[in-house]
C-alpha cells in the first residue's frame, strides 16, 4: 500500500456497539481471548498425550511450558497485535490505515496497540522503570538479608531466587529495553523519518515486554519455589530447580524476542528511511550506537533462545543436551550462554555511549572530537564483542588453549572503548559545559564507567579472574559497568529528552539532588565490594564470615540510601509530567533534527520532510547548519 | 505530495497523514526485514548446531561413538524428503517468476504445489519420528537429532503459514506483476528453509 492510497482515509471507523464491542481489538476482547487461549493450552497437550497413550496424560511441567506460549499469544489476540495480519493473510482487503493508532490523546491510549513510535517510547519508558523498581525493591530485601551475618529474614533458597530475579529484571526488563524505548522515541526523528518502518511490528515488540516481566515476578511466588539458578541459568543446576524455571526460562525466550524485533526495526528504519541528505556519516551518534546494538542483538540473541530451549527441553522433555550421564556437554551450556550475554554486555552499553555522545557534545557546546573514528568504534566493539566470551569461564574448567586468546582479546577491546572515553573528554576539552543535569548523569557515567573498565581489564587476565572469580569483586565490576555505566546513561537520556517527550521541564534542582543522591549512595554501596571481594567474600550466598559483617552493615545502609535516591527521581518524573513548565521546542539548543520540532513533537514529527544539508555536531561553527526545512524535496523514490 | 499542500491550508495543527515517505536505500523494507530475520533465524539453527558438535566431537560422543550403538538414522527415507522439498523450491520459484510475468495461473499452480509437497515433506517427517525407534531422552544423540530436525520442522511449520496465507490470497485476486512483495518475501523465506534443511540433513544424516 502506498502513502497516496491512504491520505483520503481519514475518517476513524465508526464505534462498535453491544455485543460488538467484544470484537474490538481491546481489553474487553482480552478478557474472553484469553481464558480461550489457556484452555487451548490446556486442552490440546492433553488431547494429543491421551491420543498418543502417553503416561501421564496430565503433566504439569509440560502444561506450564506451553501455557506460556499460548496465554500470552491470547493476550495479543485480544489486544488486536496480530488484526492486520490476520486480515491480510485471510485475503480480505486490509484495512487502510485511518492513523487512529496515532498519537495519545488521554492515557487509556498508553494501554492500547499503538503504531507511534513516540507513545511505544513512552510506553517503553514507563513499562522499564516500573521493573527497575521491582528489582530495586528485590536488592533492597537481600541486602536486609545481607546487612548481618546469619539467616536473619530469608533461607537461602529465597535469597537466591531474589538475586537471581534482581538479575533478570534489571537486564533483561531494565536495561535493554529502557534503551530500546529511549530510541524507539528519538531514532525516527532524528532520521527526519515519520515513524518506524514497520510501525505494527514495533507496537507488538512492546507488548511482549510486559509478558515476559510478569512472568519472571509470577516465577518467584510459584508454588514449589522461585528459580534460583542465577540469572545465568547454568545448566545442569537449571534443568533440576522448581517449576519457576520454566516462567524464567520463557521469561526470557519473550523479552528476547521483543528485543530482536525491535532490532530488526531499528536495522531497517535507519537503512531505508533517513530523510534526504542523511547519509551515514551525518548520522547522530545516537543513531550509530543503535544501528551497531541491533546488529548486535540481532546476531547474538538467538543464542540465548538456544541455550533457554536447551535447559527447558532438558527439563521437560527429559533430553540429554547437557546431562553428562546421557553424553551431553555440561560446558556447552555456558559456551552458547556467553557467546550471547557477552554481546550482550555491550548491547546494554553502546545505546548509552550514544546518548553520552549527544548530551556531552550538547552541553559542551563543541562538535564531537573524532566523530567518524567515534562511529568506527563503535563496529570494533561490536566485532571484538563476538570474540571474548569464554573470558566468563575462566574456572569453569573449559579447553586451557582457549585462555590466553580471549584474555588478550578482552583487553584489546579496551582500545576502542578507550578511543571514546577520551573523544569524550576531548570533545568537553575548553567547551562551555552546561551542568544541568543530564550532563551531571554523562560525567558521573565517564567516571564511573572508568572504574568498572579498569576493574574489567584486571579481570580479564587470566591469574586475577581465578583469584577473584565469584567474589564480590565481580559484583563490584559488574556494578561499576551497569549501574554506574548504563543506568547512568538511562537517566542522562531520559532527563535530556524528558522536554521533548513531555513537552514539560523537568525541576532541574530535583534532578540535581537526584544526581548527588545516586551518585554518592552508588559509590558508597559499591565501592567497599572491591576490598571484601579481594578478602575473599563469595556473591550469591546469603551467610558469610564473621569478620566482614561491619563493611556488610555499610553496605547495606548505604544500598538503603540508593534505593531511596530513586524516589526523589520518581517524584520529579511524575510532579514535572503533569505541572511542569511548558518545554520549549528545544531547550538544549541542539542541531539534531528531534529539537527543530515542537515538543511533544507533531503528530508525524514533521510537516515535511527536512533536507539534511551537513553535521549533526557543529556547536559553535558559524553559519553551520544539519538541516533546512521547506527545501524543495526530491520526488520520493517508490518502494517496490 | 498533497499531504503537504493540505497541511498548509489546514494550518499547521491539523495533520491529515504523513508527509510521503522518503526512502533512502533502493531495497525495500520488507526484504531487508526478512533477510535480517533469516541472519537472525540462522544465528539460532548456529546455537543447535553448536551443541550438536559440542556433544559429537569436543564430547567424543556417546560412549565414544555416534552414533551410538542400536541407533539408526532412516538416511533413505529422509534422502527422498530432501529430494521432495528441494522440488518444491523450485516450484516456489515457478510462482515468484510467473507472476512477476503476468501469469496468474502459474503462480497459483506454484503455490498449492509448493504447498503440498511441504505439507509431504512435513507428514513424512512425523511418521519417521514415530517410527524411529528411539526417543528424545535417549542420550545426547537423540538430543540433538530431535532437536535440529525439530526446530527445522518448525520452520516448515512457519513456512507452510506464510504460504497458505499467500495461496489464499492468490485465489482471492491478490498480487499483480507491480505487486507481489508477498509471494516474494514468503518465497525468500521458504527457499532458507530449504536450504537450511540440506544443512541439517548432511550434518545429522550423513555426516
Amino acid at each position: 500500500m502506498t502513502v497516496h492510497e491512504v491520505q483520503h482515509e481519514h475518517a476513524p471507523a465508526p464505534r462498535a456497539t453491544g455485543l460488538r464491542r467484544l470484537l474490538v481489538p481491546g481489553w474487553l476482547r482480552i478478557f474472553w481471548v484469553t481464558p480461550l487461549f489457556f484452555g487451548l493450552g490446556l486442552g490440546l497437550p492433553v488431547l494429543i498425550r491421551w491420543l498418543a497413550h502417553w503416561d501421564p496424560v496430565w503433566k504439569g511441567s509440560v502444561l506450564v511450558s506451553v501455557e506460556l506460549v499460548t496465554t500470552p499469544l491470547g493476550f495479543l489476540v485480544g489486544l488486536g497485535g496480530f488484526d492486520y495480519w490476520v486480515r491480510y493473510a485471510s485475503g480480505r482487503p486490509t484495512l487502510p490505515e485511518d492513523h487512529s493508532g496515532h498519537g495519545a490523546h488521554s492515557w487509556r491510549d498508553y494501554f492500547r496497540i499503538n503504531t507511534d513510535h513516540k507513545v511505544i517510547g513512552i510506553q517503553y519508558v514507563v513499562t522499564t522503570i516500573f521493573f527497575f523498581c521491582v528489582g530495586g525493591l528485590l536488592a533492597m530485601l537481600f541486602r536486609a538479608e545481607l546487612a548481618q551475618p546469619g539467616d536473619q529474614f530469608f533461607n537461602p533458597q529465597t535469597f537466591n531466587v531474589l538475586v537471581s530475579n534482581h538479575a533478570a529484571l534489571m537486564i533483561f526488563l531494565f536495561i535493554i529495553p529502557a534503551f530500546a524505548g529511549l530510541g524507539n522515541y528519538v531514532i525516527p526523528l532524528m532520521l527526519g523519518a515519520a515513524d518506524m518502518a514497520f510501525p505494527r511490528l514495533n507496537a507488538l515488540s512492546f507488548w511482549l515486554l510486559p509478558i515476559a516481566g510478569l512472568m519472571l515476578i509470577v516465577g518467584m511466588v510459584t508454588p514449589g519455589g522461585g528459580p534460583s539458578a542465577g540469572w545465568t541459568c547454568y545448566a545442569p543446576l537449571c534443568s533440576h530447580q522448581p517449576l519457576g524455571q520454566v516462567f524464567f526460562n520463557m521469561g526470557v525466550q519473550w523479552a528476547g524476542a521483543s528485543s530482536i524485533m525491535t532490532a530488526l526495526n531499528f536495522l531497517v528504519t535507519i537503512i531505508t528511511m533517513r530523510a534526504p541528505g542523511m547519509t551515514f556519516w551525518r548520522m547522530p551518534l545516537l543513531v550509530w550506537a543503535n544501528f551497531t546494538t541491533s546488529l548486535l542483538v540481532v546476531i547474538a540473541t538467538p543464542f540465548i533462545a538456544g541455550s533457554q530451549f536447551f535447559v527447558m527441553l532438558d527439563r521437560v522433555l527429559h533430553t540429554n543436551f547437557f546431562e553428562a550421564g546421557g553424553g551431553g556437554y555440561v560446558l556447552g551450556y555456558q559456551h552458547i550462554f556467553w557467546f550471547y550475554s557477552h554481546p550482550a554486555v555491550y548491547i546494554m552499553m553502546l545505546p548509552g555511549f550514544g546518548i553520552i555522545s549527544e548530551v556531552i557534545s550538547v552541553m559542551s557546546r563543541k562538535p564531537i572530537f573524532g566523530y567518524r573514528l567515534m562511529a568506527l568504534s563503535l563496529m570494533a566493539i561490536l566485532v571484538l564483542g563476538f570474540s571474548v566470551w569464554a573470558h566468563h569461564m575462566f574456572v569453569a574448567g573449559m579447553a586451557g588453549w582457549l585462555r590466553v586468546p580471549m584474555m588478550v582479546t578482552s583487553m584489546v577491546i579496551a582500545v576502542p572503548t578507550g578511543i571514546k572515553i577520551f573523544s569524550w573528554l576531548a570533545t568537553m576539552w575548553e567547551g562551555r559545559i552546561h551542568f544541568t543535569t543530564p550532563m551531571l548523569f554523562a560525567l558521573g557515567f565517564l567516571s564511573m564507567f572508568v572504574i568498572g573498565g579498569l576493574s574489567g581489564i584486571y579481570l580479564a587476565s587470566v591469574p586475577i579472574d581465578i583469584h577473584a572469580s565469584d567474589t564480590y569483586f565481580i559484583v563490584a565490576h559488574i556494578h561499576y559497568v551497569l549501574f554506574g555505566g548504563s543506568v547512568f546513561t538511562i537517566f542522562a537520556g531520559i532527563y535530556y529528552w524528558f522536554p521533548k517527550m513531555t513537552g514539560r521541564m523537568y525541576d532541574e534542582r530535583l534532578g540535581k539532588l537526584h544526581f548527588w543522591l545516586t551518585f554518592i549512595g552508588f559509590n558508597l554501596t559499591f565501592f567497599p565490594m572491591h576490598f571484601i571481594g579481594l578478602q575473599g567474600m563469595p556473591r550469591r550466598v546469603a551467610d558469610y564470615a564473621d569478620r566482614f559483617a561491619d563493611v556488610n552493615l555499610f553496605i547495606s545502609i548505604a544500598s538503603f540510601g540508593l534505593g531511596a535516591s530513586t524516589l526523589v527521581f520518581l517524584f520529579n518524573m511524575v510532579r514535572s509530567w503533569a505541572h511542569g513548565a511548558p518545554a520549549p521546542g528545544n531547550p538544549w539548543r541542539a542541531l539534531t533534527l528531534e529539537w527543530q520540532v515542537s515538543s511533544p513533537p507533531p503528530v508525524f514529527n514533521f510537516d515535511e520532510i527536512p533536507q539534511v544539508v551537513g553535521n549533526p555536531y557543529e556547536y559553535g561553527v558559524p553559519g553551520a547548519k544539519h538541516a533546512i526545512f521547506g527545501a524543495p524535496t526530491p520526488a520520493p523514490v517508490p518502494a517496490d | 505530495m498533497s499531504t503537504a499542500a493540505e497541511a498548509h491550508e489546514h494550518g499547521p495543527f491539523e495533520h491529515h497523514g504523513p508527509p510521503p515517505i522518503h526512502y533512502s536505500s533502493r531495497v525495500s523494507p520488507s526484504v531487508l526485514g526478512m533477510f535480517l530475520f533469516i541472519a537472525s533465524e540462522i544465528m539460532l539453527f548456529g546455537s543447535f548446531f553448536t551443541v550438536y558438535f559440542f556433544d559429537r566431537v569436543v564430547n567424543h560422543g556417546v560412549g565414544g561413538q555416534w552414533p551410538p550403538d542400536g541407533f539408526h538414522r532412516p538416511v533413505f527415507v529422509a534422502g527422498i524428503n530432501t529430494l521432495i522439498l528441494v522440488t518444491s523450491s523450485g516450484t516456489m520459484h515457478w510462482a515468484d517468476t510467473s507472476i512477476k510475468r503476468g501469469n496468474r495461473a502459474g503462480m497459483q499452480a506454484g503455490l498449492v504445489l509448493t504447498l503440498c509437497l511441504g505439507l509431504t515433506f512435513l507428514l513424512t517427517q512425523v511418521i519417521e519420528y514415530h517410527r524411529i525407534g528411539f526417543n528424545t531422552s535417549n542420550s545426547s544423540f537423540a538430543a540433538t537429532f530431535f532437536g535440529l530436525t525439530g526446530l527445522h520442522g518448525a520452520h516448515v511449520f512457519v513456512g507452510l503459514t506464510i504460504l497458505l496465507a499467500m495461496t489464499i490470497r492468490a485465489f482471492r485476486g491478490h498480487f499483480s506483476p507491480e505487486h507481489h512483495h508477498g509471494v516474494e518475501i514468503g518465497g525468500i523465506y521458504w527457499h532458507f528453509v530449504d536450504v537450511m534443511w540440506i544443512v541439517v540433513y548432511v550434518t545429522v544424516y550423513i555426516i
